[in-house]
């Protein structure tokens, strides 16, 4: 069971690099793809109708983390203390810019919500390299502050390619056209880090396992729903992917 | 304030500013979902305008649910990491359950919902909103199993130094949760119900030209608030049985707990008859006859005042326990947190949602006031002649 729920663990970290890397990817080059308003307009519609499937990963992760590995998470949390407050507040500046930029007519105002947003991204890129440098060496001090330049360089190196990929695959019209595969590339490269944080964590994670008890609750309570998580996020790809007609047409609501 | 004050002090802050929020998703998801399903059915117009416009109130609401909701699941292992080490195997469970399934559905549907206006085939458009707002009960559901299990740890025996869950069934039928949460769901309905009551009168009394649009609105709200009201006052007295015989002296110990329970019952009282005797029988000529106005938008802060007294009341009277007789709140602090570190979190936290609170209740204001016209929330097509080369003459 415990490998069980550490594959879920596992599956939703890497799940969140994959998907909300891309968001957090565009949102760092929106001043560089988007050169005016209308295409920031643009870029931004096109990572809207999956922000909020995609964010939602690692919300869940971390309950898996709660729920299943208990003693694990107040540790690695505390350990990773001002990491942690830098990352939620980089989430919120970067979500409120995306649910704010419309709310008001006017380019300062968009433009405000525009550079909440950027900033946000880069927030969330960096924070993530330093926190991985922490949590997969155990490191603390200067060592593990030289790890996490060169990890926040990587992470946000990768999810700003992400992002080029999956706007240039929704986008027509923005850079080279990619296909689907060139996509799943880039989603693969962006969960590479959390793929690779989580192989050196493998042991210590499953050794926190709550009791079987604890578990099988869980299990009995998560499976039956699980079809169901997997058939929404489907639906999401479906509904908002590139071939669909209209997809410019109606405006964004962030 | 030492340490522990300090990360007192942030938790229940960011916990009443979240509250503030999700009473408001609680009462209006359903009530859009109303709208919305009425406009399937009729194919009224009306219908169709008010689940945008509502609907619209409602997610900028939701914004605000997300960003406090976020720093309240990160601030469990930031500043309570003794709570986990020594009663997560019980108490992750149902949070574990409510970010996995309940707000995972949630937030993908709400994407879809938001996003899926004229790309979804109608139906399935209207089938989002009702699974947003069962999975936003769901969430509150488990939400509310978590906090009885602090107020009453049943389920779960001490072994060795931690607790165990020995009986999942208890943890589900803990009488300290199977009052409360109809008490919680009836506050969103009432808060929700008489928002858009009370914007609706306001709109009214300036002789808004959409007359029919906000009387309906008015009825609507009304008739849910009413709802919400009987629901929270019966499942709040229906409480102090449990609570006297599980937490004896809940109300005693603090004067504050005391206060706050006071305060709420005398302003659910006096809603519950304003409701009873004014507003539900009068319901048919309420948004005609102008001087009720004024009584509804007076009453409309009076549910979200209320929550959070009785958020105030329910912990505030937990204390010293963070676990009811078995865990102190000092105990479970994290090991090793300072001030400098609470303060400095506590600051970037308050501030940053603090002032978004404000822009957000400001955004909300400015949507009520400008009307539905002015609705971009499933707005019709843009027409910008750059995005679509439109043939030089259609016949």
């Amino acid at each position: 069971m415990e490998i069980v729920w550490f594959g879920a663990l596992a599956l939703l970290l890497a799940g969140y690099f994959a998907l909300e890397g891309f968001d957090i990817g565009v949102g760092m080059l929106l001043p560089v793809l988007g050169r005016d308003q209308a295409a920031r307009d643009r870029l931004v519609g096109a990572i809207a109708p999956f922000v909020l499937a995609n964010e939602v990963w690692l919300v869940a992760g971390v309950g898996v983390l709660f729920g299943a590995f208990p003693t694990l998470e107040g540790d690695v949390l505390f350990a990773l203390y001002p990491l942690v407050v830098a990352l939620l507040v980089s989430w919120i500046v970067r979500d409120a810019g995306l649910w704010f930029r419309r709310r008001v007519d006017g380019p300062r105002w968009r433009a405000f919500w525009d550079g909440a947003l950027c900033a946000g991204s880069w927030g969330l890129a960096l924070t993530w390299g330093f926190a991985l440098a922490r949590v997969a060496t155990g490191l603390d001090g200067l060592p593990a502050l030289l790890l996490g330049v060169v990890l926040a360089a990587v992470v946000a190196a990768v999810f700003a390619f992400h992002g080029r990929t999956f706007a240039a695959w929704r986008l027509a019209g923005e850079g080279r056209p990619r296909g689907g595969r060139a996509l799943l590339g880039s989603a693969l490269l962006a969960a590479s880090p959390a793929l690779a944080g989580l192989a050196l964590t493998a042991s210590t994670v499953v050794g926190h396992a709550a009791p079987a008890g604890t578990l099988n609750m869980l299990g009995l309570m998560v499976v039956p729903f699980a079809p169901l998580m997997v058939g929404a996020q489907i639906w999401v790809w479906r509904t908002f992917g590139p071939r669909r007609p209209a997809g410019s047409r109606v405006p964004s609501f962030f | 304030m030492d340490v522990l004050d300090l990360a007192r002090t942030q938790f229940a802050v960011t916990g009443s500013l979240h509250f503030l929020f999700v009473v408001l998703t609680l009462g209006l998801a359903p009530l859009v979902a109303i709208m919305q399903t009425r406009h399937a059915l009729s194919g009224k117009p009306v219908f169709e305008r008010m689940t945008r416009f509502w609907g619209q109130t409602y997610v900028i609401n939701y914004a605000l649910g997300v960003f406090t909701g976020l720093v309240m699941e990160f601030q469990f292992g930031l500043s309570w990491s003794g709570l986990s080490h020594y009663a997560g195997d019980v108490f992750g469970a149902p949070l574990a359950i409510e970010t996995l399934v309940a707000f995972f559905l949630e937030s993908t549907f709400l994407a879809l919902w938001i996003f899926g206006w004229h790309r979804l085939p109608r139906w399935l458009h209207l089938a989002c909103i009702w699974l947003v707002t069962l999975t936003a009960y769901a969430s509150a559901f488990w939400i509310m199993v978590a906090n009885a299990f602090l107020q009453n740890p049943a389920g779960s025996q001490v072994r060795g130094d931690r607790l165990a869950l020995t009986d999942p069934g208890a943890l589900l039928s803990n009488p300290s949760f199977v009052y409360a949460f109809p008490h919680v769901i009836g506050a969103g309905l009432l808060a929700g119900g008489l928002v858009v009551a009370g914007a609706s009168a306001f709109q009214l009394s300036r002789r808004h030209p959409e007359a029919e649009f906000f009387t309906r609105s008015m009825r609507l709200g009304t008739v849910v608030a009413s709802i919400g009201v009987f629901l929270a006052v019966g499942f709040g007295f229906a409480q102090f049985g449990p609570i006297g015989g599980l937490q004896p002296g809940k109300f005693d110990s603090d004067p504050l707990s005391g206060l706050s329970l006071g305060l709420m019952i005398m302003l659910g009282e006096l809603l519950m008859l304003l409701f009873m005797f004014l507003l539900l029988p009068l319901i048919w000529w309420l948004p005609k006859w102008r001087w009720t106005h004024p009584v509804v938008i007076l009453a409309t802060p009076v549910p979200f005042v209320a929550a959070i007294l009785g958020w105030l009341a329910r912990e505030v009277g937990r204390q010293p326990w963070m676990i009811n007789g078995r865990l102190t709140v000092a105990d479970a602090m994290s090991p090793g947190l300072t001030p400098g570190m609470v303060g400095a979190s506590f600051a970037a936290f308050a501030g940053l949602l603090g002032l978004l609170a404000v822009v957000d209740y400001v955004l909300i204001a400015r949507t009520v006031l400008r009307g539905p016209a002015a609705t971009f929330l499933g707005a019709p097509e843009e027409s910008h002649a750059s995005d679509c080369p439109s043939p030089a003459l259609t016949y």
